[in-house]
């Protein structure tokens, strides 16, 4: 049941956070219908917290046993710049979704990350999130027809006129 | 009789569909080749697309893109040394170094027509074996189907991962969001915290999508900078004498793969490597030694990763019970567009049934067309950048997240998820077992409370049941024996044996 696997920065913490979870999901089960019958809607929420709770303190004295790696950091091997900047952005594009629109929001998280991640000239940022946010649209707003926040570009007005364009030219 | 043949041509005669498992096949090729994406990805992120489609249209695209995705892992195990995904590990072996000799047009030739054989093995086993599966399966007792949910995830979570420990906890947080919301047969809240939102659970494409998607592609950014490698792709279509050669070896390998594949717990990956040890063992004298370009080190693990296709649908289509992370999103598939597998899918919807095994059968036979032709212009895709195809791949995830309910709320559930199975992936806990608790968590719920209801509310009459019916006693011994096989004491056991 052991691992070998040395102890990685940040591990502990993580693990304290889950045992943490563990007990107050499993006083939250109690809750439900406490230790009324083995059939209560309670019965497997209880078994299951307690056992993620037992489990996290397994691992707990596993990982207090194990030597940490020392040539690890935590802010370039576990939690690096690109995966704050990331989580950070996919959490903008929730809030600027409803206000902005599918379409400016979409370019904006693609050139933010794109220009961020390959480092390479503004024209081919920008070219390759336009490019991928036309791909997308159309596969999925068009094809699939998912239905996308409108935001501040009039998108079925423009789809309109287009289907009016190409149904004059016919 | 003619039910059955003419379920199972409805994706051969309707062109729509035809069309489909083809594009999802082709899809599939590309997606399992490209590094950073995975068919687990793929089909979490397609469930949210096509969830208010007809189910076959749904189900042929689904099931195209899962054939396709396990035989495209090999590309770039081949060609970069990369394996596309986990089944194609064992390929790397071999494949790479015969790339490394000039030889990448045969390795991927010999590998698509390997697969082929491997992926028509297992249909056949399926067509064949899943009826009388599922009849035996209608006699399971509600405390039986308990223990095999226990089992799958006991499977699961002792397979993969750093420690059994971990896969217990990860199995364990799966069944909890699973039960997530009112409680279908009390209307008694679990884990709402008062939140109106929460009462109807969280979105489950949600969750999968934040595990296997935003996880993954987080992971992905550690390694953003890896350069390709190009290849010069030569002869691909294997001579009739090489593939006569290597038959005997595929159909064991096929054997081996289909039955690897059927137990809960074990996919393609595992069958690969076992099918690869086994030619090993039984191959006295290869042209090439294993791991230097052997054609048996790739015929062996290609022919095994695609027949366990065929043995991973038994369990899901007879006994509702996925037997790896892939499956259970698939039965996450069939849930949402209003299929239940299990042994009453057979008696009920025989017609839905024959249609996969349709499905299958086509998409295999696209998966060697497709496989044969179009190298030159795959050698170009997968050389995308990944400081591209990492931004793409978390715009897909949003966009799948919020189309579902067209909420805000199921993309933050997302993210959450997605951060948390980041953590869970660095620290060694592996994910499969999480969305197989999420998708059991009803199974073992339900027939749990019927157990116990059934024996009155009495613990000891329910073990009493359980050892006194050889199906539950069999199913009880497995899951005491799997959790022994993981501890020290079962390590002392055998050091003392020997």
């Amino acid at each position: 049941m052991q691992s070998k696997t040395p102890r990685r920065p940040g591990e502990l913490v993580f693990n304290l956070f889950v045992i943490a979870a563990s007990l107050f999901l499993f006083y939250s089960a109690y809750g439900i219908a406490g230790f009324d019958a083995l059939s209560s809607a309670g019965a497997i929420p209880m078994i299951t917290t307690a056992l993620m709770t037992l489990c996290g303190l397994l691992i707990l004295r596993e990982n207090l046993r194990k030597p940490s790696i020392t040539a690890e950091k935590i802010e370039r091997d576990i939690l690096p710049m690109p995966v704050i900047v990331t989580i950070i952005a996919i959490a903008a594009y929730a809030l600027l979704l409803k206000p902005l629109g599918f379409i400016p929001t979409s370019f904006l998280f693609l050139l933010g990350l794109m220009k961020l991640f390959s480092g390479r000239s503004w024209a081919f940022s920008i070219a390759a999130a336009a490019g991928s946010v036309a791909l997308i649209y159309v596969i999925f707003r068009l094809i699939f027809t998912v239905l996308m926040p409108q935001g501040v570009v009039p998108e079925s007005e423009i789809l309109a006129a287009i289907g009016h364009l190409l149904g004059g030219a016919k | 009789m003619m039910d059955i043949i003419n379920n199972f041509l409805i994706p051969f005669l309707d062109i729509k569909l035809l069309s489909l498992v083809a594009v999802g096949t082709f899809a599939g090729i590309y997606i399992g080749a490209i590094p950073g994406l995975s068919v687990t990805m793929a089909v979490s992120i397609l469930i949210s697309f096509t969830f208010s489609w007809d189910v076959y249209p749904a189900i042929s695209l689904m099931i195209g893109i899962y054939m396709g995705g396990v035989y495209g892992g090999s590309r770039t195990a081949i060609l970069l040394n990369i394996p596309g995904a986990p089944s194609a590990i064992a390929t790397a072996l071999d494949g790479f170094p015969m790339a490394q000799r000039g030889e990448a047009g045969e390795a991927i030739g010999i590998t698509t027509v390997m697969s082929f054989f491997g992926g028509l093995v297992g249909i056949i086993v399926l067509a064949t074996a899943a009826p009388s599966v599922s009849a035996f399966a209608i006699r399971f007792q509600p405390r039986d189907y308990m223990l095999l949910a226990v089992l799958g995830i006991l499977l699961v979570g002792s397979l993969s991962g750093d420690s059994l420990v971990k896969g217990v906890f990860a199995g364990a947080m799966g069944l909890m969001i699973g039960s997530i919301g009112l409680d279908p047969l009390t209307m008694d809240q679990r884990f709402t915290f008062g939140s109106t939102a929460m009462m109807g659970g969280i979105s489950f494409i949600a969750v999968m999508i934040g595990m296997f998607g935003v996880s993954e592609a987080l992971i992905q950014l550690h390694s953003m900078k890896t350069p390709g490698v190009k290849q010069v792709i030569n002869r691909i279509v294997p001579s009739f004498g090489t593939i006569r050669k290597y038959l005997p070896l595929s159909l064991q390998s096929s054997a081996i793969g289909v039955i690897i594949g059927a137990l809960p717990g074990t996919g393609g990956d595992i069958a690969a490597l076992m099918a690869y040890d086994h030619a090993k063992r039984i191959t006295k004298n290869p042209e090439v030694p294993f791991g230097k370009g052997a054609r048996e080190g790739l015929v062996a693990p290609e022919t095994a990763n695609n027949a366990a296709v065929g043995g991973a649908f038994i369990p899901m289509m007879t006994l509702g019970i996925p037997g790896d992370s892939v499956t259970a999103i698939m039965i996450g598939a069939l849930f949402i567009h209003g299929l239940h597998p299990g042994p009453m899918l057979m008696v009920e919807q025989p017609h839905m049934f024959w249609f996969i095994v349709g499905c299958l059968t086509l998409a295999n036979v696209f998966m060697l067309i497709f496989g044969l032709t179009g190298i030159k212009i795959f050698v170009k895709v997968v050389e995308m950048p990944r400081t591209v195809l990492i931004p793409l791949i978390l715009l897909l995830s949003i966009v799948g997240a919020y189309a579902v309910n067209n909420s805000l709320t199921d993309v933050y559930w997302m993210l959450g998820f997605g951060v948390l199975g980041y953590f869970m992936r660095l620290y060694g806990y592996s994910l499969g077992p999480v969305i197989l608790g999420v998708i059991l968590s009803r199974l073992l719920d339900d027939n749990w409370r019927r157990a116990i209801i059934s024996d009155q509310e009495s613990l000891p009459r329910l073990l009493h049941g359980i050892v006194t019916s050889p199906l539950s006693l069999t199913l009880f011994l497995a899951v005491i024996f799997i959790f022994i096989s993981k501890t020290p004491l079962w390590a002392m056991i055998r050091r003392a044996r020997a």
